[in-house]
């Protein structure tokens, strides 16, 4: 059977299929993730082959506008500002990202034994994720920042702690519903065990619903390390990341209005970017629900 | 007369809700016994809110009775435990041809499943087992690599047969497994559910609001209302002479 799978000209290399599948997304999207491809990029050329210069070396007067020997201007040091904003989009996009695959493997895991099993269990989950759900998300993230000490990890974990309840209960409302179908039922009476009916049947069929709260989590975690930087308790310098970016630039709005629109524009674009790739996910995954008539 | 597969013995099951002075109960079954030998087929009829899905999972071992016995092949039910020891025996032809294969997995790999279930083998192994059975089911095995959503409802439904029938169980449920398809694609599947039968000799409750299609492949039919068994026939002597008041009514409504 698994030949005649194959037949049907499925053998095209990998790369050729994420293509296809990219470029099968609507316009809006597309724009979207080549912004965050460009982005992304450039951080990438800025950390490799130090595109713009160093981000820490001071290289010329202080708060000098934008000009050709200083792309994006100097800021308060006299440090150029564009390897700064490189090296900032870089350390935003790298630790949301960790950040969250971590929370996807967490509230996935949480949120399908909360939705398949039910019961105490699943209640308590779900309990305990709304009373993290209820805590403001900046005060959480700040209290968080609090135990760990102002950092990387802080910020790691505020993110993941932010993200998680509403991914948790996402997942877990997804699952609820596919945990409702016959074919879970009939692969209950046929025997197949608890923990092959999650990941062969559930994990399958909610993979829409993780694709696509991933994508909003992220724009949440970038938020978040946006404020948490802002406020002190995130990135410390001499790193940068954009939120701590946005915080330097407060101090010289007036004079120096590139220290604060750039890196702010950036961030903007960064989170816009992602929830157009989450709308179109969303779009995609789960009108299918619904159509009867198909 | 042939062996008795499935055997209820006055079993009730009461659901409870609520807390305190909102508790409320609800007697889903009451004192139901009914019995499905080894190549017959049951017709189980009653309106909605009946209690005939309820009793169908009872049957199929889903849900423990509050009073009663259910014996499979002549030892009692028991609950998860005995399940994965009988898996494999009991299969179940649900309703809905849209939600009875997963629209993630191509078909054939739904067929395999119950028999990979049994050995802990992988869903591809059994490719010539589930050929065999798309045959039987009347359906092209190339149609294995497909996934639901390429196929219409009675081919849908055709295969959820073909992987009830791949353990060859002694037992299976069919709920309303022919009420969401048109009438031209329910005959064929009805047709198709009384050869196997003859060819598998399994024993078989079919839960039905429809009476026409009970009347058609049932033996013996069992009329439920609230909860209660009001009559236990057999087809030819209940379609002529009705002795219920409820089912006289059922039939004058066809």
């Amino acid at each position: 059977m698994t030949a005649v799978i194959r037949v049907e000209g499925r053998r095209r290399s990998v790369l050729r299929r994420a293509w296809d599948y990219l470029a099968s997304f609507d316009g809006l999207a597309k724009t979207a993730m080549w912004t965050l491809a460009v982005l992304f990029t450039a951080a990438l050329l800025g950390r490799l082959f130090g595109l713009g210069g160093s981000p820490t070396a001071i290289v010329g007067p202080r708060l000098a506008p934008p000009s050709l020997a200083y792309p994006a201007g100097t800021d308060s040091l006299g440090r150029s500002l564009l390897p700064r904003l490189l090296e900032g989009v870089m350390t935003t996009l790298l630790l949301s990202a960790v950040a969250v695959l971590l929370t996807a493997v967490i509230a996935t895991l949480c949120g399908i034994i909360a939705g398949y099993r039910g019961g105490r269990t699943g209640g308590l989950i779900m309990r305990v994720g709304d009373i993290l759900y209820a805590f403001p998300a900046i005060v959480l993230a700040i209290l968080v920042a609090a135990v760990v000490g102002p950092g990387y990890i802080a910020a790691l974990c505020s993110i993941v702690l932010v993200t998680v309840p509403l991914m948790t209960r996402m997942v877990g409302q997804a699952t609820r519903l596919v945990a409702q179908r016959d074919f879970i039922t009939s692969a209950v009476i046929s025997g197949v065990s608890t923990p092959v009916i999650m990941t062969r049947h559930v994990l399958r069929n909610i993979s829409g619903t993780i694709a696509v709260q991933g994508t909003y989590a992220l724009s949440v975690a970038i938020l978040v390390e946006g404020g948490l930087s802002f406020l002190g308790y995130g990135v410390q310098l001499p790193g940068s990341s954009l939120g701590l970016l946005v915080q330097e630039g407060t101090l010289y709005m007036v004079k120096a209005p590139w220290l604060i629109l750039l890196p702010g524009l950036i961030l903007v674009l960064a989170i816009l970017a992602i929830n157009l790739i989450g709308d179109s996910l969303r779009d995609r995954f789960e009108p299918r629900e619904a159509r009867s008539l198909e | 007369m042939s062996e008795t597969i499935l055997e209820l013995d006055r079993v009730t099951t009461v659901f409870r809700t609520g807390w305190g002075r909102g508790r409320s109960e609800l007697v889903a079954m009451r004192e139901v016994s009914l019995d499905v030998r080894a190549g017959e087929t049951l017709g189980l009829v009653g309106e909605s809110g009946s209690g005939k899905s309820t009793t169908a999972s009872v049957a199929l071992g889903l849900r423990e009775p509050t009073s009663g016995t259910v014996r499979f092949l002549g030892e009692p039910i028991g609950g998860p435990k005995q399940r994965r020891a009988r898996r494999g025996l009991i299969q179940t032809v649900p309703q809905n041809p849209h939600w009875s294969l997963d629209p993630r997995m191509p078909v054939g790999l739904s067929v395999a499943e119950p028999l990979a279930a049994l050995d802990g083998s992988r869903l591809t192994a059994h490719a010539e087992r589930v050929t065999e059975l798309l045959r039987q089911v009347r359906l092209d095995p190339a149609l294995a690599a497909r996934y639901p959503h390429e196929l219409s409802g009675g081919q849908r439904q055709r295969i959820a047969i073909a992987r009830a029938l791949v353990t060859n169980p002694r037992f299976i449920v069919f709920d309303e497994a022919v009420s969401a398809l048109d009438v031209s694609v329910q005959a064929q599947i009805l047709n198709l559910i009384i050869d196997l039968q003859a060819q598998h000799g399994f024993g078989a409750l079919f839960i039905s609001h429809d009476l026409a299609a009970v009347r058609y492949l049932a033996h013996r039919i069992a009329v439920m209302r609230l909860g209660e068994i009001v009559e236990l026939a057999d087809t030819a002597r209940f379609y002529e002479t009705p002795e219920h008041e409820y089912s006289r009514q059922l039939l004058e409504a066809l």
